[in-house]
C-alpha cells in the first residue's frame, strides 16, 4: 500500500470529517448584521432552468446596488442571500428553512419553479415572512394555494393566455389548434385559452401536451399541421420551447399557419434565432416597451451590462423590488404583520406601467403586451416588437380565480 | 477466538446519548437539519440491504422514497390518522408494492435488473405526474401537516417531538436490518452476492430471498419517505425521480456499503457538502464530482471503511493485524 | 393531409427519431458491451459535443468541420480520463466505475456551464440542409433525412469495423473474454483505452447532430443519458445490431404512439423496455443476463 495513498486517505478522512462536524452548520445563527435587510433568494442557477434563476439574479443584483447607493431601504442597505437550488424543491425548502432560522430573512422573493415555491408557500405563515414573486405563473398561487403571506408581482400564466386572446377578438384567424408542455402550466394555460376562444366566438380545434425533457417535436409538428387549424397556441418554456420552435420551422410550419405563444423570452430567441420570425406572443416584460421609466432602465443596465438589454425575468424581478421598497417605505418596517396590509392595495408606476397588488387576492394589476418577433436594426436574433397593449382590468383574472366571467 | 470487543458497542452508546441530547444544545436549524439526515440516512442505509448485502443494484430505490411520502401525504391530508399511524402504513404499503416489483425485476440479473428497477421507478414517475387528482400532478401535495399521535400525544407535531420519531424509526431500522444480516437469513443473502449459482445449488429458493429483501429494503425506503413528507410539508414527483435513485446509490457506495453505518454516513456527507458547497460557490458541482472522484480512487472502502481503518490503527498492531 | 401521407410523414419521423436515438446509443453500446463500465458521463460527453460543435461553427463557420472536430477533440479527453483514471479501477467492482464517472458527468457537467454560460446556444444546420424536401405534398426537413442517411452509414461502418477488421476482432474477443486475449499477446489495456474514446466520440458526434435540433443546451445530458441506456437494454448489452433495432422499436412505438396516446408519452419507453426485459431478460439480441 503507497504511502501515498494512505496520505490522501488521511486527507479525505479529515475532509469527511469535517464536513460532517463543520463549525459553521452547527453553531448559533449570526445575528441579523446591524443596519442590513436581508432578502431571501434561494435560486436554481444551474441545472436545466438555470438561465432563468441568472436572470433573477441579475435583476435583484442591479436594482439592488442602484438602491443601496441611495441609502437602501430604511436607510439600510439591502443584503441579498442568493444560494443555489439546482431546481429541487427539497433544497430550496432546506436553504429558505436556513435562511429563516439561521440568518433571522424574513422577506423571500426569486424562487424560480412554481414546484418550489408550492412546497415554500404553505411555510410562510409559521415562518412570519413575506414572499413576493417575481417569475412564478401558476394560477393556483392566488386561488386555491394561496396565503396571506404571499403576493405575487409578475404576469401570471392565466394573465398571459387572457392577453393573447383579447388580441386575437379583431384578428383574422378563426381556428386555434393548442401545444402545451404537460404539467400544471401548460395544462392551466391552455385550458384558459380554451375557455377565452369559446367566448370569442372561435374554433377551438384541439390539443395536445408534450411531456418536458421531448427532444423530438416531430410528431406534434405533424399533428398541429394536421389540425387544418388557422393557428397554434403554444405554451412552451424553456428547452423544450426551443426545441419545438426549432424544428417547426425546419418543417416550415410558420408558412402554414399564424404561430402564437404565452411566452417568449430573449434567452429563446437568441437560442432559435430566425426559426421564432413573426411568432406573436405576450410578454411579461420587453425591453420594447415604451414608457419613460422603461427606456430609462433599458438604457442604466444597458450600461451596467455592457450593451446587453434586459430580458423578462430581469424586468420582472426589477419590478418585484419596486414592489418591496414601496410596501416597506409605506409599512415604516419589515416584520410581516406591518408590512403585509402596506403591500395590499398598494400601487407602483414604474418600468411596466401601472401595478396594483390587489388586496383580496394579492395579484399585481398590470397591463398586458403583445409582441411580435421581428428583425431589428443592430440585433443579430429577432426581438420583440410591441404591437398591442392591453388593459390591466381587462387582463387580470378576478379574485381568487384562474379563469375569466366576461 | 477473538474476544469481543466492547468498543464499538460503546462507541454506538456514546453516539446514540449524543443524539438524544441533540435538542438541547443545538441551536434550531441544525435540528432542522439533523433530521432530515436522519430521514435521508434511513434511505440510504435501506437501499444498502439490498446493494451491500445481496448486490442487487436498484437504480430506482427513489421509488420506495417517493411512494412512501406520497402515501404518507396523501393520507395525512385526507384522513384524521394520526402520525405514526400514518407512517407505519404508509412504509408496509410500499413494501407490498414492490413484492410485485421485486417479483418482475427478479427474472433478471445484474444490470437488466437495475434497468427494471428504473424501469418501474419511471413509471411509478409517470403516473404521479398524470394522475392529478390523487398525487397533484406535477404540483404535488403541499401543506401536509404533522398530526397528533393517538389519544391526543401531540409531541409529534412539534419540531423535537418529531425528530425523536424519526430517530427511534431509525435506530429501529437500524435493529432490525442488522438483526436480518447476522440471521441465517442475511448468510443465505450473501451467499447470493457471492455466488448465487452456488447458492441455487445448494437448494434455496433464490429468487425467494432476493424478492424478500426488496420487499424490505424498499419498506424502510418508503419509511424514510414517509417520514419526509410530514417533515418537509410537501411531496412531489421530484420525490421520485430516477436522480434520487442515482444519488442514493452514490450514499451508498461514498458511505461504504455491505455495512448499515456507512451508508447513513455517507448520506449525511452527500446532503452537507451539497449544501455547504451550494452555499460557497455556483460552481460548487465541480468540486462535488471531483471529491466523488477521489473517494473512488483513494478512500474504496468509504467513510465508514476510512473510519475504521484509523480506528484499528490506534490499537495494538497484532489486533489490527486480524482485521 | 390524407392517410396515406400521415402515415408516410409519420414513418419518416420515426426513421429520423431512430437516427438521433442510434447516435445517441452506438457510443454507450461500445463501451457497455465491451468494457461493461455503466458510464454515467455519457449524457454530459453528449452534451459537451454539441458545445463545442457550437463553438467550431462559430470559429470556422462550417458545420461540417464542427462534425468531424467536436467528436475527436471528446474523444481524446475520453481516452485521457480512461488513461488517468479509469485504468486503475479494471480489478475493482462495478461500483467503483459508476461512482467515478458520475463524478465525471458532474464536473464536465459544470465545466460547460462555466465555460459557455447559462443559457442555450443556437446551432443553425449547414446552409446545404436547411431546406424541405416534399413528401406527397407535405414538406420534410432536409436535415432529417441527412440523418437518417448518415445513421445507415455510420451504422454500417461500425458493423464492418467489427465485423471484418481486426481490431473489431480484438474488440469483439475482449469483449468476451479479456483473459485470453491478453494471453495471445495482445495489448488489451490499449485495446480498451481506444474502445472507451471511440465511444466518447461517438457521443460527442451525437450531441453535434442533435444540435441544430434541439439548440445546444445544459438540459440534453440528463434525459439523455436515460435515452441511451433504455436503448442499450432493450437492444442487448454488448450487442451493436441490438441496439440499433433498439433504437428503431423505441423510436416507432413514440412516434405513432404520441401521436394516438399522447397522455402516454412519458411512459412508453419504458414500457417497452419492461415488456422485452420481462421476455427476454438480456434484451433483444443479448446473450442470456
Amino acid at each position: 500500500m503507497a504511502t501515498k495513498s494512505r496520505f490522501s486517505r488521511r486527507w479525505l478522512m479529515a475532509g469527511a470529517g469535517a464536513t460532517l462536524a463543520s463549525p459553521y452548520i452547527w453553531t448559533s445563527a449570526q445575528a441579523q448584521a446591524a443596519g442590513t435587510i436581508k432578502v431571501g433568494m434561494p435560486l436554481a442557477l444551474t441545472g436545466p432552468l438555470g438561465s432563468v434563476g441568472q436572470q433573477q439574479k441579475r435583476g435583484a443584483e442591479f436594482y439592488t446596488k442602484l438602491q443601496n447607493a441611495k441609502g437602501g431601504w430604511l436607510g439600510k442597505k439591502i443584503e441579498l442571500l442568493i444560494e443555489d437550488t439546482a431546481g429541487n424543491p427539497a433544497a430550496c425548502v432546506r436553504k429558505a428553512q436556513e435562511m429563516v432560522e439561521r440568518q433571522d430573512c424574513r422577506l423571500f422573493t426569486g424562487i424560480t419553479l412554481s414546484s418550489e415555491a408550492l412546497a415554500i408557500v404553505p411555510k410562510l405563515g409559521e415562518w412570519n415572512a413575506i414572499f413576493i414573486s417575481s417569475d412564478n405563473g401558476d394560477g393556483r398561487l392566488t386561488a386555491e394555494s394561496f396565503v396571506p403571506n404571499f403576493f405575487r408581482a409578475n404576469t401570471s400564466g392565466p394573465m398571459g393566455t387572457r392577453a393573447i386572446s383579447l388580441y386575437l377578438k379583431d384578428a383574422p384567424y378563426k381556428s386555434f389548434y393548442a401545444l402545451g408542455l404537460d404539467y400544471a402550466w401548460g395544462h392551466n394555460s391552455v385550458q384558459v385559452f380554451e375557455n377565452e376562444l369559446k367566448r370569442l366566438g372561435k374554433d377551438f380545434v384541439g390539443k395536445v401536451f408534450a411531456p418536458t425533457g421531448t427532444k423530438d417535436y416531430s410528431t406534434y409538428v405533424t399533428k398541429i399541421r394536421q389540425s387544418g387549424a388557422d393557428g397554434v397556441y403554444l405554451v412552451l418554456a424553456g428547452d423544450d420551447n426551443n426545441a419545438f420552435l426549432a424544428q417547426a420551422a425546419q418543417y416550415q410550419l410558420a408558412a402554414k399557419m399564424a404561430m402564437l405563444s404565452e411566452q417568449l423570452e430573449l434567452t429563446a430567441m437568441r437560442a432559435v434565432g430566425d426559426a421564432c420570425l413573426g411568432i406573436i406572443a405576450s410578454a411579461r416584460y420587453a425591453f420594447t416597451i415604451d414608457n419613460p421609466k422603461n427606456r430609462e432602465f433599458v438604457e442604466l443596465w444597458k450600461q451596467e451590462h455592457g450593451g446587453q438589454v434586459p430580458d423578462q425575468f430581469e424586468g420582472e424581478q426589477w419590478q418585484c423590488q419596486r414592489v418591496f421598497e414601496a410596501g416597506i417605505a409605506k409599512a415604516g418596517g419589515i416584520e410581516a404583520d406591518k408590512l403585509r396590509p402596506a403591500l395590499e392595495d398598494l400601487t407602483i408606476d414604474d418600468i411596466k406601467g401601472q401595478v396594483q397588488m390587489r388586496k383580496c387576492d394579492h395579484q399585481g394589476v398590470q397591463q398586458g403586451f403583445i409582441f411580435k418577433a421581428a428583425k431589428r436594426e443592430g440585433f443579430s436574433h429577432p426581438v420583440p416588437e410591441i404591437i398591442a397593449t392591453l388593459a390591466a382590468a381587462r387582463t387580470t383574472p378576478p379574485c381568487n380565480k384562474m379563469t375569466y366571467d366576461d | 477466538m477473538q474476544k469481543t470487543n466492547p468498543l464499538p458497542a460503546l462507541g454506538g452508546f456514546a453516539v446514540i446519548c449524543l443524539l438524544i441530547a441533540a435538542p438541547f444544545g443545538l441551536p434550531v436549524f441544525a435540528m432542522t437539519l439533523l433530521t432530515e439526515l436522519i430521514i435521508l440516512g434511513l434511505f440510504a442505509m435501506s437501499l444498502d440491504l439490498m446493494v451491500g448485502y445481496a448486490n442487487l443494484v436498484s437504480f430506482g430505490h427513489a421509488a420506495a422514497y417517493g411512494l412512501g411520502a406520497y402515501a404518507s401525504g396523501y393520507m395525512l391530508l385526507n384522513s384524521a390518522m394520526p402520525l405514526p399511524v400514518v407512517v407505519l402504513l404508509a412504509a408496509l404499503l410500499t413494501g407490498s408494492v414492490a413484492i410485485g416489483v421485486g417479483w418482475v425485476c427478479t427474472l433478471a440479473t445484474g444490470v437488466s435488473f437495475s434497468m427494471l428497477t428504473l424501469a418501474f421507478a419511471q413509471l411509478l414517475y409517470a403516473i404521479a405526474f398524470k394522475w392529478t387528482s390523487v398525487t397533484g400532478g406535477s404540483d404535488g401535495l403541499a401543506g401536509i401537516p404533522r398530526r397528533a399521535g393517538p389519544f391526543s400525544i401531540t409531541i409529534f407535531t412539534s419540531k423535537t417531538g418529531f425528530y425523536y420519531f424519526a430517530l427511534a424509526c431509525l435506530i429501529g431500522a437500524y435493529l432490525l436490518c442488522r438483526a436480518l444480516v447476522r440471521s441465517p437469513f442475511g448468510l443465505v443473502l450473501r451467499g447470493i452476492r457471492e455466488n448465487e449459482a452456488k447458492t441455487l445449488v445448494l437448494g434455496y429458493n433464490t429468487r425467494l430471498y432476493k424478492i424478500t429483501v426488496i420487499a424490505i429494503a424498499y419498506a424502510l425506503g418508503g419509511l424514510a419517505g414517509a417520514l419526509y413528507a410530514p417533515f418537509a410539508g410537501f411531496a412531489n414527483t421530484e420525490l421520485l425521480f430516477w436522480l434520487l435513485s442515482g444519488q442514493a446509490l452514490i450514499m451508498v457506495i461514498v458511505g461504504g456499503q455491505g455495512t448499515l453505518i456507512g451508508p447513513i454516513l455517507g448520506a449525511a456527507f452527500f446532503m452537507l457538502l451539497e449544501h455547504q458547497l451550494s452555499s460557497y460557490t455556483e460552481a460548487w458541482a465541480l468540486f462535488f464530482g471531483l471529491i466523488f472522484i477521489a473517494f473512488v480512487l483513494f478512500a474504496p472502502e468509504g467513510i465508514w471503511g476510512l473510519a475504521r481503518r484509523a480506528f484499528r490503527r490506534g490499537r495494538a498492531p497484532a489486533e489490527a493485524h486480524h482485521g | 393531409m390524407s392517410t396515406l401521407a400521415l402515415l408516410l410523414t409519420q414513418g419518416v419521423n420515426a426513421l429520423s427519431q431512430a437516427a438521433l436515438l442510434f447516435f445517441l446509443g452506438v457510443g454507450l453500446t461500445l463501451i457497455f458491451g465491451i468494457m461493461r463500465i455503466v458510464n454515467f458521463a455519457h449524457g454530459t460527453l453528449y452534451m459537451l459535443g454539441a458545445f463545442i460543435g457550437y463553438s467550431l461553427v462559430r470559429l470556422t463557420g462550417s458545420f461540417w468541420l464542427a462534425l468531424l472536430l467536436a467528436p475527436l477533440a471528446v474523444g481524446l479527453i475520453g481516452t485521457a480520463f480512461e488513461l488517468g483514471i479509469l485504468r486503475r479501477l479494471y480489478r475493482r467492482d462495478a461500483h467503483a466505475f459508476l461512482m467515478v464517472t458520475f463524478g465525471l458527468a458532474l464536473v464536465t457537467g459544470e465545466a460547460v456551464r462555466l465555460i459557455w454560460g447559462s443559457d442555450a446556444l443556437q446551432v443553425p444546420p449547414p446552409p446545404l440542409l436547411s431546406g424541405v424536401v416534399f413528401l406527397m405534398d407535405e414538406p420534410f426537413p432536409l436535415y432529417r433525412l441527412f440523418l437518417v442517411g448518415f445513421g445507415l452509414v455510420v451504422a454500417v461502418a461500425i458493423w464492418q469495423l467489427l465485423e471484418r477488421t481486426r481490431l473489431g476482432l480484438l474488440i469483439r474477443a475482449t469483449s468476451q473474454n479479456a483473459e485470453m486475449v491478453h494471453a495471445l499477446g495482445v495489448d488489451v489495456k490499449l485495446v480498451r483505452s481506444g474502445v472507451f474514446g471511440i465511444g466518447c466520440g461517438l457521443a460527442a458526434l451525437g450531441g453535434v447532430l442533435a444540435a441544430p435540433l434541439v439548440t445546444a443546451s445544459h438540459g440534453m445530458a440528463a434525459t439523455a443519458v436515460i435515452d441511451a441506456f433504455v436503448i442499450v437494454i432493450i437492444g442487448g448489452m454488448g450487442s451493436f445490431l441490438g441496439s440499433l433495432i433498439g433504437a428503431l422499436l423505441v423510436a416507432f412505438v413514440q412516434v405513432f404512439g404520441n401521436y394516438y396516446l399522447p397522455d402516454f408519452a412519458l411512459a412508453f419507453m419504458y414500457l417497452v423496455m419492461l415488456l422485452v426485459l420481462v421476455v427476454r431478460p438480456g434484451g433483444l439480441l443479448g446473450k442470456e443476463a
